[in-house]
C-alpha cells in the first residue's frame, strides 16, 4: 500500500467519523426527495395560502419543474453544505500538526493533496449521484416524462462546479493560513465571480455559468457549445488548482 | 390532500429525524461548542430542521478530547 492509498483511506475514516457522510448522504437523500415533491405539491401549498381577494392561477406543475427545484436546490444550499463541509478539510489539519508525523515518516506531499482532493471529490460524487438517482425516480413516478435535451450535460455541469468549488478551496487552504481561511478565500473567490459575471458581464469563460444556467440548458435557452467551452475550461482550472496547491504546498513549512 | 402525499412525507420526515437525533445524542454526549451553549444547540438543532444539524456538526461542534 503507497502513500496515497493509506492517506485516501484515512480521509475516508476521517469523513465517516466526522459525520461528513451521514450530513452528505442524508441532506442529498433529502434534497432528491424534497425536489420533486415541492413541484408537485406547489399549487396546493399556493392553495392553502391565499389572500382575499386574489385569485392566483398556477399552471400544473411539469417534468421540468421538478429540475427547476432540484437545481435551485443543490446550487444554493448543495453548495453552501459542501463548502461548509469540506471547509476545513486541509486547514484543520495544519492546523492542529497533525501533519507533521506522517510527512516527516516519508509520506510525500504530493499524495496528500491528491488523496484530499480524491477523498472529497468521490464523497460529492457519490452524493451528489444518490440525489440524482433519488430525484429522478421520483419525478419519473409523480410526473409525466418529458424528453428535455442535455438533461445528463446539465445535471453533470452543476457537478463539475462542485468539483471545482472543492479544488479551488483545497487550493486556499493550502496558501492561506487559520482554521478557516481558505473557506473564506473561497467564498470571496465566489463573490468576485458573481459580481464579474452580474456586474461587467464577463460571461464567456466564467465557471459559476455551470451552476446557473442548467435550467436555461433543459428548456434550450441556454445554448449547449458556450456551456461545453466553459465545462472544459472550468477543468483546467481544476488541474491548475491541483498544480498549483502541489507546488505551493511542496514549498510550505508546516 | 396531505393524506395523498403521505407515503413520499415519511421517508422524509425520517431522514430528518436521523439527523436531528444524531446531532442530539452527539451534542449531549459532548456538551463542548466553539461557541454558543448547551440551551442555544438543542433549540437549534431541534426547530430548524436540515440546516440546524448541519450547522452543529460543521461549526457548532467542538474539539473531541
Amino acid at each position: 500500500m503507497n502513500g496515497f492509498t493509506a492517506f485516501f483511506k484515512k480521509e475516508w475514516l476521517e469523513a465517516i467519523r466526522n459525520y461528513r457522510v451521514l450530513l452528505l448522504f442524508s441532506v442529498s437523500a433529502l434534497f432528491g426527495m424534497m425536489s420533486p415533491l415541492t413541484a408537485k405539491m406547489m399549487p396546493d401549498i399556493l392553495a392553502n395560502v391565499k389572500v382575499e381577494g386574489m385569485v392566483l392561477k398556477i399552471p400544473n406543475p411539469t417534468f421540468t419543474d421538478a429540475f427547476v427545484q432540484f437545481f435551485n436546490n443543490f446550487s444554493q444550499m448543495g453548495m453552501a453544505l459542501l463548502l461548509l463541509v469540506f471547509g476545513g478539510v486541509l486547514s484543520q489539519d495544519l492546523v492542529r500538526g497533525t501533519l507533521i508525523i506522517p510527512l516527516s515518516k516519508g509520506l510525500s506531499r504530493h499524495a496528500v493533496i491528491l488523496a484530499k482532493y480524491t477523498a472529497a471529490l468521490t464523497l460529492w460524487t457519490s452524493s451528489y449521484a444518490l440525489a440524482a438517482l433519488i430525484h429522478y425516480g421520483y419525478t419519473l413516478y409523480l410526473f409525466r416524462l418529458v424528453s428535455v435535451k442535455h438533461l445528463f450535460f446539465s445535471l453533470f455541469c452543476l457537478w463539475l462546479f462542485g468539483a471545482f468549488l472543492l479544488a479551488v478551496l483545497l487550493t486556499a487552504s493550502v496558501i492561506v493560513r487559520g482554521s478557516y481561511g481558505g473557506l473564506f478565500v473561497t467564498v470571496a473567490g465566489l463573490g468576485i465571480l458573481l459580481i464579474c459575471q452580474t456586474i461587467f458581464r464577463m460571461e464567456r469563460f466564467n465557471p459559476l455559468r455551470l451552476a446557473s444556467e442548467n435550467m436555461a440548458l433543459l428548456s434550450d435557452k441556454a445554448a449547449f457549445d458556450p456551456l461545453l467551452t466553459i465545462a472544459w475550461i472550468t477543468a483546467g482550472f481544476i488541474l491548475a488548482a491541483l498544480i498549483l496547491a502541489m507546488a505551493i504546498f511542496k514549498k510550505k513549512s508546516i | 390532500m396531505i393524506q395523498n402525499y403521505l407515503p413520499f412525507l415519511i421517508p422524509i420526515i425520517v431522514l430528518e429525524l436521523i439527523l436531528a437525533l444524531s446531532a442530539l445524542i452527539h451534542l449531549l454526549r459532548h456538551q463542548s461548542f466553539r461557541f454558543g451553549n448547551l440551551f442555544i444547540w438543542i433549540i437549534i438543532v431541534l426547530f430548524l430542521q436540515i440546516i440546524g444539524p448541519i450547522l452543529y456538526f460543521t461549526i457548532g461542534r467542538g474539539e473531541d478530547a
